[in-house]
Parts: structure tokens; C-alpha cells; sequence
């Protein structure tokens, strides 16, 4: 279990990155999502240690990310965002060294990298200098590093952006194989969906909601997604895209009116939170 | 302290990149040879030992300080310093590994300056260890410089100007490929203000006891100033590297 307790980040004197957020987070997958600039990476770099907070802190299975800092970097792996492999290095050589500087010794870092390698299917890319890997199969050696780690709890801090959707597949599956409690953050809300069972909405610094996608999801119980340009009805507008949340039974009546129905899905958690993110 | 990590990082950061972009070992290689073609044709021979003995000074001075784009495009770019931070592993732990790897890369240049030195006389059995001494003292002085240089960018788009002109700067201005006699001995305080000044100063005294004679009350004071650096540079280069902001 996580607990976050009111943790702020103030990069200078005006701008708060994280605006007192409270949380506790006792599902096995949890999604903190938002748009760029919402915190996410803030809030996970604090959680992993890497950033201090300006004031408030921490609990990850019991221990201080504060007083316990030691400890907390024993069970936890982070997968910073961004992160990219060594290009002159080989897959195997950047494991074994990450799971070295977690205190494998080496001959068990390379056992659990060449384990983890082929759990993922990059076992035969194992020796081939990084720069000659596709971007899927880069941040699938990030997530091997996660699997090989074994650490109870695992951050991974925006797993997919840039990747196309093919190699989003590939990494969706790979992170599905890791069995620990697994932090992960995105602007994706697909991914959110698929990987998660509870979601943390954040934006600008605050958390907006908080609950299983199920529980978030139920809001809309019975309810559709009507969406047309223009439209002369609608509970919200960005753009000059009106949407409207109707009932099953008023679709008929709204498709005649011009409007596209939609199923509900995360999206619209954000949408009826005044918040717009890429889908 | 790991040290496994810190074998293993030093060897596969250093001799990969050997392997794989021999390139880069070629390019750390040329501006010393360069100079001690210049040297030995200016001096028509005269000052090929000076040349020949600054050789593997320039080479660790200029992959060190080369470290400075390492160090920032590890943390900035690709991000490799975060999934380290939220290791067991230490800021020093990783500073040194760096430092080491530059070491690693350094030994082919080594080697070959060596067998020169060996076949015109400049190195000897006996000035093998303080050297070697003088050049892991230097790598780690000048890597620390790099991380606090590296610590202080919040862009790389500079990092690879800076590191150019001050790899220049710090091989070809002290006295690594000329007598450091030459010089007025307030310009050799002054030129100390890099370690590769008094590395330099060092090597030659011991290698040349004989030409430096007269000179050599030079060596204690830089002897000092050399260790008191390295010190300073390996403190702040810790309180630089940014490992948990």
C-alpha cells in the first residue's frame, strides 16, 4: 500500500508542481493520469525517491520515503519517463548493471536478465548494441529490468508515450506480466483502461479524482456520449465540439439530430471534470 | 561503496565503447598525436620526451572532461541517472564508475604512449607507479569537474561546445607537451588553477629529474596543490551531481 500524505512541490516561489495531495492507493495497478504539466512525473519522482518534496511525504509499504530512504529504494524500481538505453550498450550489459546497482551479485543479475529478457521475448537481442533496437523494444528492456528487479513496488513513469501502436501493444503485454504492486502514469486514457485497476486523476497539482475505473466509471451508469460540431445541445463544449450526456433511451432521438454516439469510457471522467486530455 | 557496480560499469562503458565506436577512441587520440607530430617537427626533435610524456596526461584530461556530456546526457536526456537515484547505489558509487570508465577508455592511448615512451627512453620501470597514481588522481579530479559542470546545465544543447573548448584549454595551455621551465613560475600558479597544470609539472619531474634540476622547488608546492584540487573537486562535484533534488 501507498499512502501520500499531503506532499507539495514548489519549483520556485510561484509555481506549485503538487498542491498538498493526499492519497492511498491499495490496488495492485494504479494509474495516475493527467495532461503534461498535470504533476504525474512530479508526484512519481517523489514517490521514488529521486525528488524531495517541499513539504509532506510518504509511506510505501510501511516505510518513510523521508526517514526510511534506504529501505523504500530496496522495494521499489522506477522506470523514469523519457528514460532511454545507453546506445553503445547491449540490452544484457544494462540490465545486468541496473540489477548491480541494486545489489545482485553478478552472476545472478545476469541469470534474472537473461530470465527476464526471454519472459519478454528479447532474448535474442540480448548482445545487440541498444541504438539498433526499435523504440518498443528499448522500453521493453526498461519493464525486463522492472521484472527482472522483482521489487514489491514498481513506478513507471509514462511506459509508452511516444511509442507507435503496435510497439504500445507490446509494451501493455509486457507490463501485464509484472506481478508487483505497479505505479504507472499517462496521458493515455486507452491505457489507463487497460492496465489499471484504480485511477488517479491529477491536474494542475491537484488531485480531481480517485477511485477504481469501475467506481469512476459507474457515475455514467445508463448513460451514452452524444457528440456533434456545433450542436445546439450540450453539457459541455471545447472547441466547437458540443457533447451531451444522454440517456440509452434518448439515442435514437440524438442520432437524428445529427450527433455521433459514443460509449463511456475514462475520457469522460476528465470531460465531466473540465479536463481535456489526448485519447 | 559497490564495487561490483562499479567494476562492471567501468569495464563495459569503457571498453564498449572501444569496441563499438572506435570512432570515438580515434578522435581522443588525434589531437595528442597531433601535437607531438607539431612538437617534434618545431623542436626538430628536441622536445619529442616532453611531447611524448604529456601524451597520456591530454588523453585522460581530455576524456574526463568529455564526462561533462556524459554526466548531463545521462541525467537530462536519456534519464539514466533517475533509474539509478532510486537504487541502493550512491551518488559516489556512480560518480566513480563514470570516472572509471573514462580511465578504461583512456588505456589504448595509454598503452600506445607507453611503447613509445619505452622505445625513446622517457618512461622507465621505476616511474611507472607514481604515474600511474598521477593519472587516477587526475581522472578523478578532472571527471568531478566534469559532473559539476554537467550539474549546473539545465540544457545539453551547450554541452558538447563547452567540452570541447575546455578539453583544449586544459591540454594545450599547461605545460603537458613543453617544459613547464619555460613558463614564469607566477603563470605556472596561475595555469594551476586546472589540475592538469600541476599533473603535469608532476609527471615531468619525474621523468626529467635531470632538466628540471634547478626548477624543481616547484614540485612540492604543486604537489599540494594537485591533492588539495582533487579533494575540492571530488566535494563538489558531489553536492553537483543533482543524484536526489
Amino acid at each position: 500500500m501507498i499512502e501520500i500524505k499531503g506532499i507539495s512541490k514548489r519549483y520556485d516561489r510561484r509555481l506549485y508542481a503538487l498542491k498538498g495531495v493526499n492519497a492511498t492507493l491499495k490496488e495492485r495497478v494504479t494509474t495516475v493520469i493527467g495532461r503534461n504539466g498535470a504533476g504525474k512525473t512530479t508526484l512519481i519522482r517523489i514517490l521514488s525517491t529521486q525528488l524531495f518534496p517541499t513539504s509532506g511525504t510518504a509511506e510505501i509499504e510501511g516505510l518513510d520515503i523521508l526517514k526510511d530512504t534506504k529501505k523504500v529504494r530496496e522495494v521499489i524500481s522506477s522506470i523514469p519517463q523519457e528514460s532511454q538505453l545507453i546506445g553503445i550498450l547491449s540490452p544484457l550489459e544494462q540490465m545486468q548493471l541496473y540489477l548491480m546497482a541494486r545489489g545482485f551479485s553478478s552472476s545472478q543479475a545476469k541469470r534474472e536478465s537473461e530470465y527476464a529478457l526471454d519472459e519478454l521475448e528479447m532474448y535474442e537481442f540480448r548482445n545487440a548494441p541498444s541504438d539498433t533496437l526499435s523504440g518498443g523494444m528499448k522500453r521493453k528492456v526498461f519493464v525486463a529490468m522492472a521484472l527482472a528487479a522483482k521489487s514489491p513496488v514498481i513506478f513507471l513513469d509514462e511506459p509508452t508515450t511516444g511509442l507507435d501502436p503496435l510497439s504500445r501493444i507490446e509494451v501493455w503485454s509486457a507490463i501485464k506480466r509484472l506481478s508487483s504492486k505497479i505505479i504507472l502514469t499517462t496521458h493515455y486514457m486507452e491505457e489507463a483502461q487497460e492496465l489499471s485497476n484504480e485511477v488517479l486523476v491529477i491536474d494542475q497539482g491537484d488531485i480531481i479524482t480517485h477511485g477504481t475505473v469501475k467506481s469512476l466509471l459507474s457515475t455514467f451508469d445508463g448513460k451514452m456520449r452524444a457528440e456533434k460540431l456545433e450542436g445546439e445541445e450540450f453539457d459541455i463544449k471545447i472547441a466547437n465540439v458540443s457533447i451531451k450526456y444522454i440517456d440509452v433511451n434518448e439515442v435514437d432521438e440524438f442520432v437524428r439530430k445529427g450527433y455521433d454516439i459514443k460509449r463511456i469510457n475514462l475520457d469522460d471522467i476528465f470531460l465531466s471534470k473540465g479536463v481535456m486530455l489526448e485519447s | 561503496m559497490n564495487p561490483k557496480f562499479v567494476l562492471y560499469f567501468a569495464w563495459y562503458y569503457g571498453f564498449y565503447v572501444i569496441k563499438r565506436g572506435p570512432s570515438y577512441l580515434l578522435a581522443s587520440l588525434s589531437l595528442p598525436l597531433s601535437l607531438l607530430f607539431m612538437v617534434t617537427i618545431f623542436t626538430h626533435g628536441t622536445l619529442i620526451a616532453f611531447a611524448i610524456a604529456g601524451g597520456p596526461i591530454a588523453i585522460v584530461a581530455a576524456n574526463s572532461i568529455n564526462g561533462a556530456a556524459d554526466a548531463a546526457f545521462f541525467r537530462i536526456q536519456i534519464r539514466i541517472q533517475d533509474l539509478y537515484v532510486a537504487t541502493s547505489l550512491t551518488s559516489q558509487d556512480y560518480m566513480f564508475a563514470l570516472s572509471m570508465s573514462y580511465l578504461v577508455f583512456s588505456l589504448p592511448g595509454i598503452v600506445l604512449y607507453a611503447i613509445l615512451g619505452a622505445y625513446f627512453k622517457v618512461f622507465t620501470l621505476s616511474s611507472a607507479l607514481p604515474i600511474i597514481g598521477i593519472l587516477i588522481l587526475l581522472t578523478l579530479a578532472i571527471s568531478n569537474l566534469s559532473f559539476i559542470i554537467a550539474g549546473l546545465l539545465k540544457h545539453i544543447r551547450n554541452v558538447w561546445g563547452i567540452t570541447a573548448i575546455l578539453s583544449i584549454i586544459m591540454t594545450v595551455l599547461p605545460p603537458t607537451f613543453y617544459p613547464f621551465y619555460y613558463l614564469p613560475r607566477g603563470v605556472i600558479y596561475v595555469l594551476s588553477v586546472s589540475p592538469v597544470t600541476p599533473a603535469a609539472v608532476l609527471f615531468q619531474g619525474i621523468l626529467f629529474p635531470k632538466a628540471v634540476g634547478m626548477y624543481s622547488s616547484v614540485q612540492l608546492p604543486m604537489f599540494v596543490i594537485f591533492i588539495v584540487e582533487t579533494l575540492v573537486l571530488i566535494f563538489l562535484g558531489r553536492r553537483f551531481i543533482r543524484w536526489r533534488e
